[in-house]
Order: structure tokens, then C-alpha cells, then sequence
């Protein structure tokens, strides 16, 4: 995207845009997560220090390690 | 970027590994007087001082503010700003090796950084964040939207360096690239992850390129990346190695990020159905759903046993991205890019002539922190805790920074008769299916029978 639209426009785009954020990120997505099945995922995740979010798994709040339990369940390296 | 001076690639190259040292050097003057060597008593590594220069903005549920506000609910925005700060230091580094006036690029960079934090803001919603709509979709679509609403002014345009950005979060990117990793659940891990992936990966390409004539090859590559690997991040990385275009990045990352959540959602219940064993469960989500996060919430909704393998192959996937890039990128430079045209000289000197040289010092990054993590328990958490807590945060910082740049520059009208033919979707949910297919069914074999521990009653 290049080029800079009049000032009039981009002004009423750029406040209709702002509105339409405000709207999703203040009032939609907030009221989203009292409904239950959402608001059951969200605890579920807290209470387990998830986060979905993550690109890696550097960015988990518990780094995946190997659980002790597989050693017993798995033959790792026959 | 570049006009005089320092290659772009060697410029993001030396800004990452300049980060990286520096990031190792201060954990390392920093490091623990006793239980240096002890998990237990430093989980996800060595806590390093340089944590405390690149913060972001926290979860919030209702009121915006929330994302500046510490645990004690005070406001908290030196860590952010000192986030911020880092896009326009390093953003301004680049441009003084490329040979270029900083002060000319100073003011675009504080708005550009701005953008990136407001970004990270609408990601940090509960919602949204617990639904693994990671940032980069959000960066994205702030330079979208301004880009298109009121355009790029003139003072701007030289601070768009969204490559450089994505380049130099790469190579920083590599120090958790770490190739021991790949051991973690063994045998039966290993096949898993390298079986399948290649396979799906190679697959899932030659179809979308022979199959559905989709014309771009590197919207291919990055597509069967993504879905094969470990999504978005497997997209930045193969994205860069075979130069896919902007409009194309942004297209796989809307893609894998629509089905991550729906496959996040679905998973769980269809293996509840099927009544898999969580061994078996948690290897499937790993091995198939696009996002660490996701397959990471996906995994522990079945429960902790399936949670804990799910997060492991995830991992041993994320751990193939070096390799990946790095092959995709000879095949580009030594095939694709040859045969497109050009002059033709030997293999070899019209590979390297092409070849992304960033991709060297990611895989630098990699193998050096690699190497560091084998040497000894203190020594893996002494780059745990430079990478986990300060150089992920930081090249998170810049991939926004770069997406924000690629929304503001991106024209998807160049994509529209690609989108219009509905192929490239195709090929994701065919592709994918693949996966879930072969995933299956090799979890099936390694975690539920060949590899299965005989229990004595």
C-alpha cells in the first residue's frame, strides 16, 4: 500500500476503523468471555499456566520436558 | 533497504548474533552462586537481568490498561517501552550499516514501534489470546488497516523495513532452535516428528505446484511449511528462505491460524470419541495442529498424560525449523531461482550466489546454543534462561515490528486471483489431511504398539 489518502477520508476511515476496534476489543470479545463454553476454556488454561497463544515452545510458561510417567509406559530407545 | 553499505542479510546476521552474545554474556555474569546446574530450583533456566529490558503487554480481559499493569495491579511500562525501545535501536542499527542517515528513519521507527505494542495489545485480549490468534495476524491487520485507511506518509516509508526486521528476528530466533531437543521422547518421538513431516511437507508441495497448478511455488512451500511444521513460525522461517512475497506470508498466516483454532477446538473431543489412548492422543494433536500454544491447550483439555506428549512432539517439531529452512533454501537457490532464468553458471557458485546468507547465521545461532545446551545441566539452563527470557521476547518484538511493516505495505489485490480460485485452501485441507492421516496412523504404531512397554500385572 503506498500513497496517502486526503486527509478528510483517511481521517473518517482511520475514525471509523478506531470505532469498529473499540467496538470488537471493548465490548464483543470482553462479553465472549462470560459465555460458557469460552469462559470454561479460558479457566482451564489459566489454572493449567497455558498459553495458547505461543509460536513456540520458548514461550510456554513450563517447558515441555519429557514426563517420568513415558519411561514407564514407552520403550524410549530399544 | 539497502543502498550503500551492508547487505541486508549480513547486516541481520550480525545485529542477531551481536544479540545473541550479548544475551549468553550477561546470563552468564548473572548466573546462580549454587544449584546453578538444578531444574528444580530454576525451571525455566538461569534468570537473566535482560528480562527486565523487553517486557510486553500482559493478558487482559476487559479494560485495555490491563496490558501495562504488573501482577500487583500497578502500572508497569518501562519493560514495555524498553520493548519498544529495542525495535527502534535495532531497526536504527540496521540502518547505519546499510549506510544510511538515522535521523531521517528515527521518527518512522517510534510510530512503527507504537503499532507493533498496539499489535501486541489486541493480541493480548483473553478472547483472542486463549484462541491461539497469535500476534502476527493482529500486526498484520494494524498495517492493513492503516495502510489502506489513510495510506503510508512519505516520513514513514523509510522506516518499513519489515525483511530486515523479520531477518534479524531469525537469526535471533535460531538460539532456540535447539537441535538436542529432538531426543526428548526418543525412538518413537523421532518417527513421529521425521517421518511424517518430510513427507507431508514434500507431499503436500509437489501437489499444490503439479496438482492444483498453483503458479507461486514459494505460496506452496510456505503453506506446506506451515501446516507440516510448526505453523507460523515454520512459515516466517521457510517464508524467508525461498523470498515468498509479503501477500503471500500474510495469506499462509491468516490460513493456518483460521484452522489452528478450529483444529484446537475439534481435536480433543474426536480422540475423546474415538477413545485413543492419551499416548497416542497427545502424539496425533502434536504431530498435526499448526501452533505450539495451541496444541499445548488442545493437549492438556484431554488431560495431563496427553497434554505432556502432545507438548513434547510439538517441541521435536519445532526443533526441525533450522534444518527445514536451510534445505529449503539450497533447493531454491540451486533449482527453483535457476531455472526461473538468468545467467547459468555452475551449481554450486549460482546456489551460494543466490542463497539467503541470514539463513547461515540462524543455523549459526542454532548450532552454537545447541552445542552450549549438550555441555552439561547448568549449561542448558544458562541458555534456557537467555533464550526464554530475553531473546524470545525480543524477536517476538521484531516479528511484529516486521508484520506491522508487511501490513502496511502488503496489496492483496496481487493475491486476489489466487484467493478467488480457492486452491490455496484446497491445498491446506488437503495437505492436512494427509497429516492427520499418516500422524495417526504413526502414533498408532510407535506410541500404541511397536514402542509400548509390556506391563507386568
Amino acid at each position: 500500500m503506498t500513497g496517502i489518502q486526503s486527509s478528510t477520508t483517511a481521517r473518517l476511515r482511520l475514525a471509523g476503523g478506531a470505532l469498529v476496534i473499540a467496538g470488537i476489543w471493548g465490548v464483543i470479545l470482553p462479553r465472549m468471555l462470560e459465555w460458557g463454553p469460552v469462559a470454561q476454556h479460558v479457566k482451564l488454561m489459566e489454572e493449567r499456566r497455558v498459553d495458547p497463544s505461543a509460536m513456540y515452545y520458548t514461550e510456554l510458561e513450563r517447558l515441555p520436558l519429557r514426563p517420568e510417567w513415558v519411561d514407564r509406559v514407552l520403550v524410549l530407545w530399544p | 533497504m539497502v543502498k550503500t553499505g551492508w547487505h541486508e542479510d549480513l547486516a541481520a546476521v550480525a545485529i542477531g548474533m551481536a544479540v545473541v552474545i550479548l544475551a549468553l554474556a550477561v546470563t552468564w555474569q548473572a548466573r546462580p552462586l549454587a544449584d546453578a546446574g538444578s531444574r528444580a530450583a530454576h525451571p525455566k533456566g538461569w534468570s537473566t537481568p535482560l528480562a527486565q529490558t523487553v517486557g510486553s503487554p500482559k493478558a487482559w480481559a476487559a479494560a485495555p490498561l490491563d496490558a501495562f499493569r504488573d501482577k500487583q495491579g500497578g502500572i508497569d511500562l518501562p519493560p514495555i517501552l524498553l520493548g519498544m525501545g529495542w525495535v527502534v535501536l535495532i531497526g536504527a542499527a540496521g540502518t547505519l550499516l546499510a549506510g544510511r542517515r538515522v535521523g531521517a528513519v528515527l521518527p518512522g521507527l517510534v510510530v512503527l514501534a507504537l503499532m507493533a505494542c498496539f499489535a501486541s495489545v489486541l493480541a493480548a485480549q483473553k478472547t483472542v489470546k486463549f484462541y491461539n490468534l497469535e500476534y502476527p495476524l493482529w500486526a498484520l491487520a494494524v498495517g492493513l488497516f492503516i495502510g489502506n485507511a489513510a495510506g503510508v506518509p512519505r516520513w514513514l516509508t523509510p522506516a518499513l523495513m519489515g525483511e530486515f526486521f523479520i531477518k534479524t528476528g531469525l537469526v535471533i530466533f535460531g538460539a532456540e532452535v535447539l537441535v538436542s531437543r529432538l531426543l526428548a521422547l526418543g525412538l518413537p518421538g523421532l518417527m513421529t516428528a521425521w517421518i511424517v513431516t518430510p513427507i507431508v511437507l514434500v507431499a503436500t508441495y509437489l501437489f499444490g505446484v503439479h496438482g492444483l497448478k498453483i503458479s507461486s511455488r514459494s505460496l506452496c512451500m510456505t503453506l506446506s511449511a506451515d501446516m507440516s511444521v510448526c505453523g507460523v513460525s515454520a512459515a516466517i522461517a521457510t517464508g524467508a528462505a525461498c523470498k515468498a512475497t509479503k501477500e503471500e506470508l500474510s495469506l499462509t498466516i491468516g490460513l493456518s491460524l483460521f484452522f489452528t483454532v478450529i483444529m484446537m477446538v475439534v481435536m480433543p473431543p474426536v480422540i475423546q470419541a474415538m477413545g485413543l489412548d492419551p499416548l497416542v492422543g497427545g502424539a496425533w494433536l502434536g504431530g498435526t495442529i499448526d501452533a505450539t500454544g495451541a496444541v499445548v491447550a488442545a493437549g492438556e483439555s484431554l488431560g495431563r498424560e496427553a497434554g505432556e506428549v502432545a507438548a513434547t512432539v510439538k517441541m521435536i517439531q519445532n526443533s526441525m525449523i533450522g534444518l527445514i529452512a536451510f534445505a529449503v533454501a539450497v533447493y531454491w537457490s540451486g533449482w527453483v531461482d535457476r531455472e526461473a532464468g538468468g545467467p547459468r553458471g555452475s551449481l554450486l557458485g549460482e546456489a551460494w550466489r543466490r542463497f539467503p546468507r541470514f539463513i547461515l547465521g540462524f543455523l549459526a545461532a542454532s548450532l552454537v546454543c545447541s552445542w552450549l545446551h549438550s555441555l552439561g545441566a547448568a549449561q542448558a539452563l544458562w541458555v534456557e534462561g537467555a533464550t526464554s527470557g530475553f531473546t524470545a521476547k525480543l524477536r517476538g518484538w521484531l516479528f511484529c515490528a516486521g508484520f506491522v511493516c508487511m501490513g502496511l505495505q502488503t496489496n492483496f489485490r496481487q493475491l486476489a486471483p489466487v484467493l478467488a480460485s480457492g486452491r490455496p485452501v484446497l491445498l491446506y485441507v488437503l495437505g492436512q489431511s494427509l497429516n492427520l492421516v499418516l500422524t495417526l496412523a504413526m502414533a498408532s504404531l510407535t506410541f500404541g504398539w511397536l514402542f509400548r512397554r509390556v506391563v507386568e500385572p
